[in-house]
């Protein structure tokens, strides 16, 4: 129908045909797929939500006289330095160490890695392990994004294709990376944008692959891996989207570019802190298939009902329900009517993908064809104790 | 003292306890919904005041940061009477005050503490 050049080439004289994910599907409503994948050359498909699996790769730039750093806090956030002297990875949910005598606050890698996007200033203190390359002990310092090296985003697990809805079945309050949830299934929480989601969308990662050219977080990144737990061999419904989660993506960008807007530090109360990121995809539409896969509705996509009261590796599930259901604010569990809220904003997700159509439209943005896909068969490992065990006799 | 009693005995003024603050020998803070007769309503507040219990009214307490709300929704599945729902075309969040009964509990639910109380 049409290449991922001749799509580029179109959006370099700024006449490529953009619609959000969400136009694409009234269009399909109105006109069907073949006419809209005759009118369309690319489609938009975002997401915000928090993303756990998240963090920033720093690298500082040398003293004089240099240091190896061996610890490392940002903000009182440690930061991961078992690598090059200089180089850090801070982490989205590791939590700030208190100092003595100081209140514990509610913050985290995620706020640091925003505050530093929002051009913040933070707090830098090392220890280095003292050798004749390296012979400084300590360093203290205030840093910005802009005097340090590099500030890139590399997260291992993002964009995941489905979740699921946490609900609690105990009777007592449950404190979880879905936020609160009252006993006796008094609310339910779900997480995934539905029928906005990128990958379910693409549920084959048929056009998604590593190095296609994403939206991350209000700059310019790239898919860079599959994620860790990806899961493509998930149970699927007919129209291939998994009924629980599946794919995942490895994510990589320019944290420089970024905008705090696009990436918010955040915290779960007795669970601790996390970043939300808005990810935005676009599908270029080479063939009416692509267009059938984006005409998806949240009617058609569901999600499992689990059971969080039970603190295990498989958890007990209340069954299957719709991504239509799930944002009416109501579902029914054993015939009882519960509240449910997303965790994703629903909101902020649309604004991703109008804010890519229009980086698009105005030429700012063109589609990276993959370099390799994504792989379609992963196992899904449980890890479980192995060799000498305890045996009662 | 035992001020919900005395309202109760003193002036039939019914005192719902909504949260409290209170410890032994230190000042605390009761969040109450009272209910009676309008003119006992107005003598029990006259009296707790001659107490020096300072009596706040309960309006535009739980304040929502624009700037910092991304609109998750999070908050709209504790808040007991949907005076926090999603607004189903949009998806912003909306904040019906006067169904409100100050219960806080979307305070610390709120992922990105754009939720506060300013009592």
């Amino acid at each position: 129908m049409r290449t991922i050049a001749e799509i580029n080439e179109k959006i370099a004289r700024q006449s490529a045909v953009v619609l959000t994910v969400e136009e694409l599907k009234a269009r399909v409503a109105e006109v069907g797929v073949s006419q809209a994948a005759k009118e369309v050359d690319v489609i938009t498909t975002g997401t915000f939500e928090p993303m756990e699996s998240s963090g920033a790769i720093i690298n500082l730039g040398h003293t004089d006289p240099p240091i190896k750093i061996r610890r490392c806090w940002l903000d009182g956030v440690p930061a991961y330095s078992g690598f090059g002297a200089v180089d850090l990875y801070l982490g989205a949910t590791q939590a700030v160490e208190a100092i003595d005598g100081e209140e514990v606050r509610e913050k985290g890698g995620g706020h640091v890695i925003s505050d530093l996007i929002a051009g913040l200033p933070i707090q830098l203190r090392a220890l280095g392990q003292v050798t004749d390359c390296y012979p400084r002990a300590t360093f203290e310092t205030t840093i910005t994004r802009d005097t340090i090296n590099q500030f890139y985003l590399f997260n291992p697990r993002n964009l995941y294709q489905n979740f699921i809805v946490g609900v609690n079945g105990g009777d007592r309050p449950l404190h979880t990376y879905l936020g609160p949830l009252q006993p006796r299934l008094a609310n339910a929480v779900y997480s995934n944008p539905g029928a906005l989601s990128p990958l379910l969308n693409d549920p084959n990662l048929q056009l998604i692959g590593i190095g296609t050219r994403i939206f991350l977080g209000g700059g310019i990144g790239y898919v860079a891996w599959e994620g860790t737990q990806h899961f493509p061999l998930q149970k699927r419904l007919p129209n291939d989207t998994p009924i629980g989660p599946a794919a995942t993506l490895a994510l990589i960008g320019d944290a420089k570019q970024m905008d705090a807007r696009w990436v918010r530090g955040c915290y779960f109360k007795s669970y601790g802190p996390s970043l939300m990121i808005g990810v935005g995809v676009p599908l270029p539409v080479i063939n009416e298939e692509v267009v059938a896969r984006c005409a998806v509705q949240d009617n058609d996509l569901v999600a499992p009902i689990v059971d969080f009261s039970i603190p295990r590796r498989v958890r007990p599930t209340f069954g299957l329900v719709s991504y239509a259901q799930l944002k009416s604010g109501r579902i029914a569990i054993e015939g009882k009517p519960v509240r449910v809220a997303p965790l994703a904003s629903l909101f902020l997700s649309r604004q991703v993908t109008i804010a890519l159509k229009q980086w698009i439209e105005a030429g700012k943005f063109t589609l990276a064809k993959p370099v390799a896909p994504i792989p379609k068969e992963r196992s899904f490992l449980p890890q479980d104790i192995w060799g000498a065990q305890v045996v009662l006799e | 003292m035992p001020v919900t009693y005395r309202l109760a005995k003193d002036f039939n003024v019914a005192a719902n306890i909504i949260r409290a603050q209170v410890a032994p020998n230190q000042i605390g803070k009761l969040v109450v919904e009272l209910s009676g007769d309008i003119d006992q309503l107005d003598a029990a507040i006259e009296w707790m005041r001659s107490l020096h219990i300072t009596v706040s009214q309960s309006v535009a307490e739980i304040a929502i940061n624009q700037d910092i709300c991304v609109d998750c929704g999070l908050c709209t599945g504790v808040c007991p009477t949907e005076a926090l729902t999603l607004d189903p075309e949009t998806y912003r969040l909306s904040f019906t005050r006067s169904r409100c009964i100050v219960c806080e509990q979307c305070i610390p639910t709120c992922p990105v503490e754009a939720i506060s109380i300013n009592l």
